[in-house]
């Protein structure tokens, strides 16, 4: 328990040291177009969130346009991830055909996935979510074939022997198994899910925290650059850390070592 | 497979009477654990020569009948209790609802696990996760019980005091049973009957009846010298067949 608190403690601490030099450097450069310092960041960002902005809405807007980009790109990409990797895992069919083509597509640099996605698709909300799901989806087949094929076949005896209809199969034995790979797709797919998004907003996909981002970029104001940028990091930290890894530790409880 | 036949077990013929303790003992590889599959359905057999399983349920010939299967590791879903791991096995023997609560504590209470129904089984030693598996094959009220070196996991001093445990809980629950074992002695200790099986052909080639009353002591000298008087049996058959 001492080493667990101690750990907190030190991550913590990292953050209010990293603050600290922040705000030495800051004092030191003396120079706000260059580095504004920590006070003025949290100061703009609270600005932000209550003043309207150069599109005559506030930060919560964009925030929301953002996510919803997110979760909604997010969530195709994984169920077309999962029925995909599932597939292939159980039949050997789309493991042969399709084993060819993902590492093609997992070689695919990030960046000219979102170009062509853009390309093709426009600028607007089909352009980001094919960009989202031709970068994840293929990750989280991966991740999921790697699953099917872990799968103890000896638990599934078991219950067939004891006579488990399919429904008690699927639910109580297949995927508490695929649980923990569902869940590493999950996070590893939600962390490149908003860069996709945002960096897709930044290339002029209308409003969103991109294109706030973009928009202070291109006027050279660094202190809304940075508060973007920073308001953006946060609430993903918040949102990976507070919620999905809570969830996790929860669906792991029968874990005895089950830490974070 | 490819148009080749893999014979495992050929002219295999035993019968276990309702409530009777019978062990099948033979080398590793002589198809004892395929035989136990074969029963419990999780291998298919193709017979040429009318070869036929028959499992009579208590319930009525009409009934499919309920097997228990204790393998040689404990197979327990990690994911759910001690108590959700029974449950399971309830719920696909379609067993009503409403007994559940009853036979969890009745079968906990017989392998001597009681208070552990909300615990994980990871948290349990191998020996303890063993027994759950037992009370979860015991709690269907199986027809037949299926055991396939349900010991042969575990250091030899749990695996002794299970033997232990396990005749003072088939006294209880009167379940019929077929063990499967290479080791003699525990075959001795454990059964009413034995059916020893030799390997390349698998077949039996003895049949014995136990008739120690029971409850049996381990360190019981019979017990020792009709062990010892089979494994001269085993070596004998073993070497004729070289």
């Amino acid at each position: 328990m001492s080493t667990r608190v101690r750990g907190i403690g030190l991550r913590i601490g990292s953050i209010f040291v990293m603050l600290g030099i922040w705000w030495v450097t800051a004092i030191w450069m003396n120079d706000v177009e260059i580095l504004p310092g920590p006070v003025l960041i949290g100061k703009t960002i609270a600005t932000n969130l209550v003043t309207l902005g150069p599109e005559g809405q506030t930060a919560y807007f964009h925030i929301g346009i953002t996510l919803g980009r997110t979760f909604i790109a997010f969530a195709a990409a994984m169920l077309a991830g999962i029925g995909i990797g599932l597939a292939m895992g159980l039949r050997k069919v789309f493991e042969h055909s399709l084993m060819a083509l993902i590492p093609l597509m997992l070689t695919m640099p990030t960046i000219l996935m979102v170009f062509l996605a853009v390309l093709w698709f426009g600028f607007n909300e089909v352009g980001s979510l094919v960009a989202v799901v031709g970068v994840v989806t293929p990750f989280v087949a991966v991740n999921m074939f790697e699953g099917a094929k872990a799968m103890d076949k000896s638990l599934l005896d078991m219950a067939k022997t004891f006579k488990a209809p399919r429904r008690m199969l699927i639910q109580k034995v297949y995927l508490p198994m695929l649980l923990p790979y569902i869940f590493s797709a999950f996070r590893f797919g939600f962390g490149i899910t908003w860069k996709i998004v945002a960096l897709a907003e930044t290339f002029g996909i209308k409003y969103g925290i991109g294109y706030m981002f973009f928009f202070w970029f291109e006027q050279f104001i660094m202190e809304q650059v940075l508060a973007w940028i920073i308001m953006f990091v946060v609430l993903m930290l918040i949102l990976e850390h507070g919620v999905f890894a809570r969830l996790e530790s929860k669906a792991f409880a029968w874990r005895p070592s089950h830490s974070l | 497979m490819d148009g080749s036949e893999f014979v495992v077990l050929d002219s295999i013929s035993l019968n276990v009477d309702e409530g009777n303790f019978a062990s099948i003992v033979g080398p590793s590889g002589c198809g004892k654990s395929t035989l136990l599959n074969i029963i419990a359905g999780i291998e298919t057999h193709e017979s040429h020569e009318g070869g036929s399983i028959q499992v009579f349920p208590k319930s009525g010939a009409e009934s499919t009948p309920r097997i228990g299967y204790v393998f040689q590791n404990a197979r327990l879903l990690n994911w759910l209790t001690v108590e959700g791991n029974i449950q399971f096995v309830l719920e696909a023997q379609k067993i009503p609802r409403d007994t559940w609560d009853g036979q969890v504590a009745k079968y906990l209470e017989m392998v001597g696990l009681e208070g552990q129904e909300k615990n994980y089984p990871l948290n349990l030693s191998g020996g303890m996760q063993q027994r759950v598996a037992i009370a979860r094959a015991l709690a269907i009220e199986p027809d037949v019980l299926l055991m396939d070196e349900p010991f042969s996991h575990l250091d030899e001093i749990t695996a002794r005091k299970m033997r232990f445990d396990l005749m003072e809980i088939l006294m209880r629950a009167k379940p019929t049973i077929l063990f499967v074992t290479h080791d003699l002695g525990e075959a001795v200790f454990l059964s009413d009957q034995i059916y020893m099986m030799s390997t390349k052909p698998a077949r039996i080639f003895k049949e014995i009846s136990i008739d120690i009353p029971r409850p049996r002591q381990p360190e019981d000298p019979v017990i020792f010298d009709l062990e010892k008087d089979l494994v001269r049996e085993f070596f004998r058959v073993l070497e004729a067949q070289e």
